[in-house]
């Protein structure tokens, strides 16, 4: 009996977290500063999705709305189970997508492509190869030292405040009427560039980054556990942690290249979920998914509808995150792994 | 099953030689005690069998082939490890952490089946915490924690069970569970191994026993025959005595320490020769415990002068009588080893002294 109870709130919790997302995605489409009713939207679909769009609601819904909605949905999803992943390999709840350095790392390759003035996919390529170097010379520095993985996250500072640096040194040098700004705009992170071509270029490392996690997603529940026990369990401990590193680091450095740097998201979603589903990997990877995807559209169609301006998302996730969080903090008193 | 390690050297970076030539041997049914004083290595004992550490020479074995070459899968379902429980404090379900233990049953994409949930939930029965199975592991007690932990070792199903002082920092009652669950487990064919603080536990349960001193000397054997007031005072530096307390249905040996000592050099006690003819009456009850105590008497079989045996078929015991002719060390040892048959009690009444 109690068995198939269990099964069928499984399946209702799959079916849940998989609308979620996509109803949010489409109540999005419609919101924004040409107002939209969700109507109009369902109308212009066949439009949109044969590729011709004739009218101007299917214009707006086609390019200008969806692929912004799409990477906010893979961004959001992404950087939460980047997060989720990295706070089980360091069985610390502090830990983001960003403690081995990579955004730090691709943030400095973004600015050097603006200073040297490259297009906005050159730009996207030197900070996905940047993040990339980053997580390798972390790694590097902290390998094999000790056990566990404290010395790769103090590599992990290390490499975070030297990329900090250089980012202060990129824009001490670059021009201050154009380059300047545009290279501090990046840095607060912004969906606004969003369009097929930039998504075509990050979408395949998010995707095969959340793959990778989705599968492992009972084994990283051993990550948080003690060297010898997880060898124990007779998991190749090594290889389990480089892939969740590699698959992470794919995730982390695809965002940042497309958007910029998304601060909250890697923490607090996690952190909501662990609060909500308890701290089974299992659970929390799909779940992470889910709510990130939903978060980050929620919060992209408000920096973009709330004002004339658009609001960099940054501030937004942190705004409304921080209280959000606060509140459910002293709600469930927080969580341990 | 055999796990035998064969001339197992190890020695930190910091050059100070740990481990000496270790040679060790468990069977199938064998459970077995390492002791020794702080820093004497037992935990790295533990951990270079496992292949944790490496050794520096010399090698471990499973069923004579080294562990280096098993594939990891294979040798992790064969043999399961149960760190210490003072180092995990997650707040994991106590179920998903049982079930963390058939981890070596399927591979690492895969997700745990049908089969792994079944075994996981068996062996929470088996050890009596099917309570806690929705509990979070950070909020029960250190008991509680140590069997969960031993929960998801047996659900590897394994051959060999290690475990890295199970019964520290538990209180009386805990112990006892600990320890009779490793003895019933040996019973039921499992060989298993565990480090302790307590030689009175080694005395009480171990067939073998491995000490270790922090000098790097080491002796391995029938626990009677390591674990005696000698060894003691060399390995420890503790003068202690071997006493034994009866009860109404056995004689327990005990070990209580006395004083330190400095010198280690003292002489050893002359061993009393003469020969004593003794009656050791032993109930057995549960089926199956018979061939257990067959075994073992065939073992001393130069002991045995007499025997009586008769079932009891109400209340389903067995009842023998045995006369016996030996030392007094010999006999005590037979009686130690009988009353290590779980179900088993025994008692010897020795014929005066002319």
């Amino acid at each position: 009996m109690k068995k198939t109870a269990s099964k069928t709130t499984k399946i209702l919790l799959a079916v849940v977290l998989i609308a979620l997302p996509v109803l949010t995605a489409f109540f999005c489409l419609a919101a924004g500063r040409y107002p939209l009713s969700v109507a109009d939207v369902w109308g212009s679909m066949p439009q949109v999705l044969s590729g011709e769009m004739a009218d101007n609601t299917a214009k707006i819904v086609g390019t200008m709305r969806l692929p912004r909605i799409l990477l906010a949905m893979i961004v959001g999803a992404g950087l939460s189970v980047a997060g989720t992943a990295f706070q089980s390999l360091f069985g610390n709840p502090l830990a983001t997508p960003d403690t081995l350095g990579v955004a730090s790392g691709a943030g400095f390759g973004a600015a050097v492509g603006i200073l040297l003035g490259q297009s906005l996919i050159g730009v996207q390529l030197t900070a996905l190869l940047m993040g990339f170097l980053a997580v390798a010379i972390t790694y590097l520095i902290g390998r094999g030292k000790s056990e566990g993985m404290t010395s790769v996250v103090l590599g992990g500072m290390v490499v975070s405040s030297l990329f900090s640096a250089l980012i202060s040194l990129v824009k001490f040098v670059a021009d201050t009427d154009s380059q300047l700004p545009a290279i501090t705009y990046w840095l607060m992170g912004s969906l606004s560039a969003a369009n097929y071509k930039t998504l075509l270029m990050g979408l395949p490392f998010i995707l095969i980054g959340c793959l990778s996690l989705y599968l492992i997603r009972w084994r990283m529940n051993i990550l948080p556990l003690s060297d010898d026990e997880a060898r124990s369990t007779g998991t190749a401990l090594k290889e389990l942690r480089i892939l969740t590193i590699v698959a992470s680091t794919m995730i982390t450095a695809a965002s940042v290249s497309m958007c910029g740097l998304v601060s909250w998201v890697g923490l607090l979603i996690p952190h909501i979920c662990r609060m909500m589903f308890g701290s089974d990997t299992r659970k929390l990877v799909p779940a992470s998914m889910s709510l990130g995807a939903v978060f980050m559209i929620l919060m992209d169609t408000a920096a973009r509808s709330m004002t004339e301006a658009e609001i960099p998302v940054s501030i937004l996730t942190a705004i409304i995150g921080a209280p959000v969080f606060i509140s459910l903090l002293r709600k469930t008193g927080g969580f341990k792994l | 099953m055999k796990f035998t390690v064969e001339n197992g050297c190890f020695s930190y970076p910091t050059g100070r030689e740990v481990l000496k030539n270790i040679d060790f041997e468990l069977h199938s049914g064998e459970l077995a005690a390492i002791l020794g004083p702080n820093g004497a290595g037992k935990t790295t004992m533990l951990r270079c069998m496992l292949g944790f550490l490496s050794w520096k020479s010399g090698k471990s074995a499973l069923d004579g082939e080294d562990i280096r070459k098993w594939s990891r899968q294979k040798l992790w379902q064969k043999v399961a490890y149960v760190p210490q429980a003072k180092n995990a404090a997650h707040s994991m379900r106590v179920f998903d952490m049982v079930l963390l233990g058939r981890g070596s049953h399927f591979g690492m994409l895969s997700q745990p089946g049908k089969k792994d949930i079944e075994k996981a939930d068996e062996a929470m029965e088996r050890l009596g915490i099917t309570a806690l199975r929705d509990r979070s592991c950070d909020r029960i007690s250190g008991g509680e924690l140590q069997m969960v932990l031993i929960a998801r070792a047996l659900a590897a199903e394994p051959e060999l069970l290690v475990l890295d002082e199970p019964e520290s920092n538990l209180d009386f009652k805990n112990q006892l569970i600990i320890l009779d669950i490793l003895s019933e487990l040996a019973n039921e064919g499992m060989a298993c191994l565990f480090n302790t603080h307590y030689p009175a536990h080694a005395l009480r349960r171990a067939h073998k026993s491995l000490l270790l001193s922090k000098t790097g000397e080491h002796l391995f054997g029938a626990t009677e025959e390591v674990i005696t007031e000698e060894n003691i005072a060399k390995y420890f530096g503790v003068e202690a005595v071997i006493g034994q307390f009866e009860t109404k249905s056995r004689i327990l040996p005990d070990v209580i320490p006395i004083r330190i000592i400095d010198d280690t050099a003292k002489t050893e006690k002359a061993e009393d020769m003469t020969k004593k003819t003794a009656v050791l009456a032993v109930i057995m009850q549960g089926n199956g415990q018979a061939e257990k105590l067959n075994a073992v008497l065939h073992e001393h079989a130069s002991l045995v002068v007499g025997r009586f045996g008769m079932p009891f078929r109400e209340t389903g015991e067995a009842i023998i009588t045995l006369t016996l002719n030996g030392t007094a060390r010999e006999i005590d040892m037979l009686q130690a080893k009988i009353l290590r048959i779980p179900g088993a009690a025994a008692k010897a009444v020795y014929a005066d002294e002319l």
